[in-house]
This record gives structure tokens, sequence and C-alpha cells, in this order.
């Protein structure tokens, strides 16, 4: 009760004294107001990472494997890499029958940029992707309007595609682009479907690219060089990933032609890649955040400390007229304890406004200019900002410690003597 | 009930105290060897010419400084096996303090100066103004309560510095030369209040060097070098009884 009574009691004293000398109050928390700034800021590019990878992974689902001439994780052995054969739509047809476990299987090729024309205009720069009928099940085949092609269609080989977001609103910018026709390398297809919008950081070519069937797509660009075909497979849970992946390996292996003692040539791709990825980029934020941050909080604790010394300094009377009625030295060690955690805190908070501010407009405008930084979010993340106040209040009692233990220990005779 | 009461435990018993500086190499003697009884409603007024040792014994008896040599007994209790914070908490208890530079904290107003005991005590915010406000009140300032120390004459701030003595009920008002920085207008205005808050009960120790203002105790002491010089009832004393009202 006592030390409750005394503990609001200093809070209250605190801003007061705060309130009463604003601007060196604010002059000597400025550390503190940058180093929290840096800690929250750092939490909310971080936060904007995890939650791109998380759509990414949701995007794909935690279950898909994909096997693939190409290695997700990159950088490594990559000449050994380069100088695989291609995996041929024979080779993933045949997978793929023979495959037992899996929930679905699907071929998927790709071409990257091809011209299309649409309504008498001709578009470039939008990604082709020839695949079965089957894409249509996985979630990142969900349409937002008509439908996924058939597997008739896709036997059939009918020119139909189902266009991504994006390539719906840049073709039919104002229009239902269901039953219209485009050209694809001169050949007429009529779009049936479009997919919801799926783009995040890591996949955001996915809204920019138009799905159709795996036969018409090598009929049109199969002979003009050999590309490389991608079986993605859903285990249907994560639990049946390894049964899935071992399976996969060994047809694969089979139909590759592989000695025993032959590496395998081809790569197993899985969600947990990105997740590398993004803890490559999560280091490096770190990395050049927590220096600055530890030296904005060492410049703010001897800012912080010298301002306590000034403020115990001036106060020495009032220190003895409390200890003279009746104030323990304890009481006054905690009064300039919380008065220096209090001023770490208005700092803390004074940041944290600032950095929403900042965060705010950053979020909402930067992205229109580097598209590629459109994973940050308009707002700070929550458990960060507590962190941030909760480290505000140790460095304040951290580098209020010493000017309270001289302020505890004021002879109270000597500060009252004089005037 | 005002008379000296000579029987039963005294309220205050100092024994042999002595209080020795070290300064440099040089010893200073504030105080030499001091024995008194000091018993509940007494109004002493201690006299003596300046660096003869008051203040150091208003410490002293205020449990702000510790005697080198000799006992003090407050109440029965030893004071001198007392530890820092229990000394502390007899000063919020036992003691009100009345200084010569009124000591209030110059941001707060009346009312948080005579709320301040209280905080130390562990009172209920209500329960502290509420008191704060009454004290106040008693010394004739009910209308001032949100007044800073420098909107306030002297005389006005040495009732807020008397209010908040009074406020925690203590055994004891020790005045340190209440007087010494007012004209002689407000210092009567003072005595005054001195009178009537020892006629309600209250036990005061009052230092000063006006011969005047010591004419109001009931009991003077004089103290020369750090040494009672003399101790006697105060037979030519001044009352304000025709004015007390
Ligand atoms: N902190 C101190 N250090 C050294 N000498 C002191 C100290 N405080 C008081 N004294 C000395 O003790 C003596 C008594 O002082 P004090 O009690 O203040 O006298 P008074 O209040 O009667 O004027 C004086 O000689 C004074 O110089
Ligand atoms: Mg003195």
């Amino acid at each position: 009760m006592k030390v409750i009574t005394e503990i609001s009691e200093g809070i209250r004293l605190s801003l007061e004294s705060i309130w009463a000398n604003k601007l060196r109050a604010f002059l000597a928390a400025l550390g503190v107001v940058i180093g929290i700034s840096f800690v929250v800021l750092m939490g909310w590019a971080i936060s904007g990472l995890d939650k791109a990878l998380q759509d990414s992974i949701n995007l794909i689902g935690e279950d898909m494997l994909y096997i693939d001439k190409w290695d997700w994780s990159g950088g490594k052995k990559w000449k050994e890499i380069r100088n695989r054969k291609d995996i041929t739509y024979q080779q993933a047809k045949q997978l793929i029958s023979q495959l037992t476990l899996a929930e679905i299987a699907i071929p998927g090729v790709t071409t990257w940029s091809a011209q299309v024309k649409a309504n008498n205009n001709f578009y470039s720069g939008i990604s082709i992707y020839g695949t079965s009928a089957d894409y249509g099940r996985l979630p990142a085949g969900d349409v937002e309007l008509g439908r996924f092609f058939s597997l008739f269609e896709e036997r059939e080989t009918r020119n139909v595609a189902v266009l991504g977001h994006k390539v719906a609103k840049t073709l039919f910018p104002d229009q239902n682009p269901i039953g219209k026709y485009i050209k694809i390398k001169g050949r007429d297809f009529e779009v049936i479907g479009v997919v919801k919008k799926q783009g995040t950081m890591l996949m955001d070519f996915i809204d920019d690219r138009i799905y159709i069937p795996i036969g018409n797509f090598l009929d049109i660009f199969g002979g003009e060089f050999y590309r490389s075909v991608s079986i993605g497979i859903k285990a249907g849970s994560i639990d049946r990933m390894d049964e899935v992946r071992e399976e996969a390996r060994g047809l694969m292996r089979i139909i590759r032609n592989l000695k025993p003692w032959e590496e395998d040539d081809f790569s197993i791709n899985e969600t947990k890649a990105f997740e590398e990825i993004v803890s490559t980029f999560r280091l490096y934020v770190w990395g050049i955040g927590l220096g600055m941050t530890i030296l904005a909080f060492i410049v703010g604790m001897i800012g912080i400390m010298n301002i306590m010394f000034v403020s115990v300094a001036e106060r020495t009377k009032e220190i003895g007229i409390r200890k003279a009625v009746g104030a323990k030295n304890r009481s006054i060690l905690m009064q300039f304890l919380i008065e220096s955690s209090t001023l770490c805190l208005v700092g803390a908070l004074t940041s944290v406004i600032f950095c929403s501010i900042l965060v705010f407009f950053v979020a909402k405008f930067l992205p229109k200019f580097v598209p590629e930084t459109a994973f940050l979010q308009p707002f700070l993340p929550f458990d960060f900002v507590l962190y941030a106040s909760f480290v505000a209040i140790l460095v304040g009692a951290i580098a209020g410690l010493l000017p309270a233990i001289r302020a505890s220990r004021v002879d109270p005779i000597e500060s009252l003597r004089y005037e | 009930m005002n008379e000296t009461n000579l029987n039963g435990q005294p309220l205050i018993e100092l024994r042999h105290i002595s209080r020795v500086y070290q300064v440099g190499v040089e010893q200073v003697f504030a105080l030499r060897d001091i024995n008194l009884n000091i018993y509940r409603n007494e109004f002493v007024a201690i006299m003596g010419p300046s660096g003869s040792g008051k203040s150091t014994l208003m410490n002293i008896i205020g449990c702000l400084d510790t005697p080198t040599g000799g006992e003090y007994y407050l109440k029965g209790v030893n004071v001198g096996e007392l530890d820092d914070n229990e000394l502390a908490e007899i000063r919020n208890k036992e003691i009100g303090f009345v200084f010569q530079m009124f000591n209030l904290l110059p941001r707060a107003n009346a009312l948080k100066n005579v709320e301040l005991p209280l905080i130390y005590a562990g009172i209920s915010k209500t329960e502290r103004i509420k008191r704060a406000r009454e004290a106040l009140e008693s010394v004739g300032l009910g209308d001032r309560i949100s007044h800073k120390p420098n909107e306030l004459s002297g005389g006005q701030k040495q009732k807020v510095a008397i209010a908040r003595a009074l406020v925690t009920n203590p055994s004891l008002i020790l005045a340190d030369e209440p007087t010494g920085n007012l004209d002689s207008k407000s210092g009567e205005d003072i005595m005054k209040l001195f009178h009537r808050i020892w006629t309600l009960g209250n036990t005061i120790i009052l230092v000063t060097h006006e011969y005047e203002i010591a004419m109001h105790a009931q009991r003077i002491i004089r103290l020369r070098d750090g040494l009672i010089e003399s101790d006697a009832p105060n037979s030519t004393r001044i009352t304000y009884d025709s004015m007390v009202e």
C-alpha cells in the first residue's frame, strides 16, 4: 500500500517535472528516442518479411513438394545444377502416373516473357504457364471469376486460358474478361477464368501469368528451345511429406536412369526454402539495426544519466525536505529511478507515435515507387511496441541508478541549512 | 492542563548528549553534555547566541541527526538503537518540523506541500487531501490551498509549513527560528498560531534568539557553547488568552 502510494506519486511527479522542462527532457531522451525508433522499425520490417513469408507458404501450401531441375534455395552447386538434363514432359507424366501416395500432382512449365495481344493491343512481359487441369484443385488455382480449365479441355488441347489477377487487370482494365479472346503467339485463346489475387513479396510473379493446358503450351513453345518441366506434388498433409518425398525421389531416380551411386540430378523443393531466404534477410536487418540500436542506447543512457545528475543537484533541497518529513532513503532512490524510467518511457511513446506515422506513410506510398516493398505493413507490430516500452523502462532504470543513489544519500541537514 | 507534567514518563529524555564535528584535524563541539527532559504538552523555547548549538540540538531531537555521545529516549524508545528507516518513520509519525526558511516544495501548491508527509505514511489520496485541507483550514489558509509558495507571503508560507507539521498529528512540533525570516507583524501572527496549537494539546519546542518570541513559551532553556546555561519556567509569559477566540 505504502509502496503503491509512493510509486503513483513518483510517476505523477516525474510527468510534472518532464512537463516543466520539456525541451531539456526531450534532448536528454533523444538517444533513447532514436534507439527505440530503431527497435520498432526493425520489428516492423521483420514482421513484414515474416508475414510475406507466411503468405507465400500459405499460397503454395506447406505440404507441397516441387520436383524441378532448379533448386529454390539458390546459390549452391550452381554449375552442377545448370548442367543437369531438363526434365521432359514425358518424364513428368510418367512420375505423375506412378505416384501413389500424393493427393495431387501437376506438371508445370513456364515461359517468362511472352507477347500477348488483347483488344488489338500488344502486351509483353507476361509469363505463360502450362499445366494440367489439377492445378485448379490447388489453393493457388482458386478462381475469382469463371473456372479453371477441365481435364477434358486439357486432353483435347482446347485453346482456353485462365488469367492471373494482374494480367486480367492489364489486358481488360474495365471489362469482364470471361469469353474474350486473346492471342498468344498468333493463336486465339478463349479466356474462361481469372485466378484470385495471390501475389506476395516472394511470389508476386504469380499474378502476372496466364495458365493454359500444358499440351497447348508445348505445342506453341516446345519447339523453340527445350524447357524443363517441374512437377508440383501436394502430399495432403505435413505428416505425409516424408513418405511422399521418398516415393517421388525413388520413382524419379528410376525415370532418370540413375545408377545407385549417382547423386540426384533433380531437386526436391519445399516452402522451407523461403524460410531460408527470409532468415537471411532478417539477419541483414538485425545486423545493421542492432549496432545502431546499441550505439543509440549508449548515447541515450549517457544523456539520461547526465540530466538525472543535474536534476539531483538542482533538487537537493527538495530531497532534504522529503527526508525531513519521513521519506526513507529507498523512497528517494525509487523516486529518481521512476523519474528516469518515466523519462525514457515518455521518450519511447514519442518514438512509437513518430514511427507509427512514418510507417503508415511509407507503407502507403513507397510501394508505388518500389513495388518490392509491398510487404511492408502500415502499422507497427504490437509486440515490438511492448518490448520497446519494456526496454525503455530498463534503460531508464539503469541510466538513473547512479544519480538515484546519489539522491538517496543526500544529507538532509546539509541540504536544508541554506536557502 | 497547560502545566508541566512532572510525573510520568517524559516525552523526550536526553542523557549526556554530545555532538562533535570533525573539521579537518580540528574537533568542533556543537553539543557537549546535554541533559534534558521534556514532557507532553510543554511549550519550550531554546535560546542562545548564534553557534551555541540550538539547531544541532533540534536536529538530534527531530531524529535528523544522531548524537556522537549520550542517549536519547523518545517516548521511552532508545533512538540510538534505530536504523535509518526506523528514524525516517519516527520523523514521519512523531515529529513535525517548521524551519526558518519555510522549506516548502516550490513547484507544489499548498495542498500538495501539506500532503507530503502523508504520502510517506502511505495514506490514500482521498484521505490525504481531506486531512491536508483540514490542516490548512486550521491555520487559516483554507482559501489558499491551490496557491504555490511563490504566490504566498512569508507569513502564509510559514503557516503552510505549520500545517504540514501538524497534518500527521505528531507527538512533537519542532520549530527552528520560525519567525526569523518574517517581519514582526507576521512573526506575531505565527506565534499566535503556535500558542493556539499548544492550547490544543501539542508539545512544542521552538528555537529563537529573540527575547520577545521566547516570552511566549512556558519554559526557557538557554544554551551557550553546547551546554545548557539555564533551564527555567518563564514567569513573565505572554499569553493570548484575551485574543484567542
Ligand atoms: N556540519 C557541520 N560541520 C562542522 N561544524 C558544524 C556543522 N554544523 C554545525 N557546526 C558547528 O556547530 C556549532 C553549533 O551550530 P548550530 O547548532 O548550527 O548553532 P546555532 O543553531 O545555535 O546557531 C557551530 O559552531 C557550528 O559552526
Ligand atoms: Mg541555527
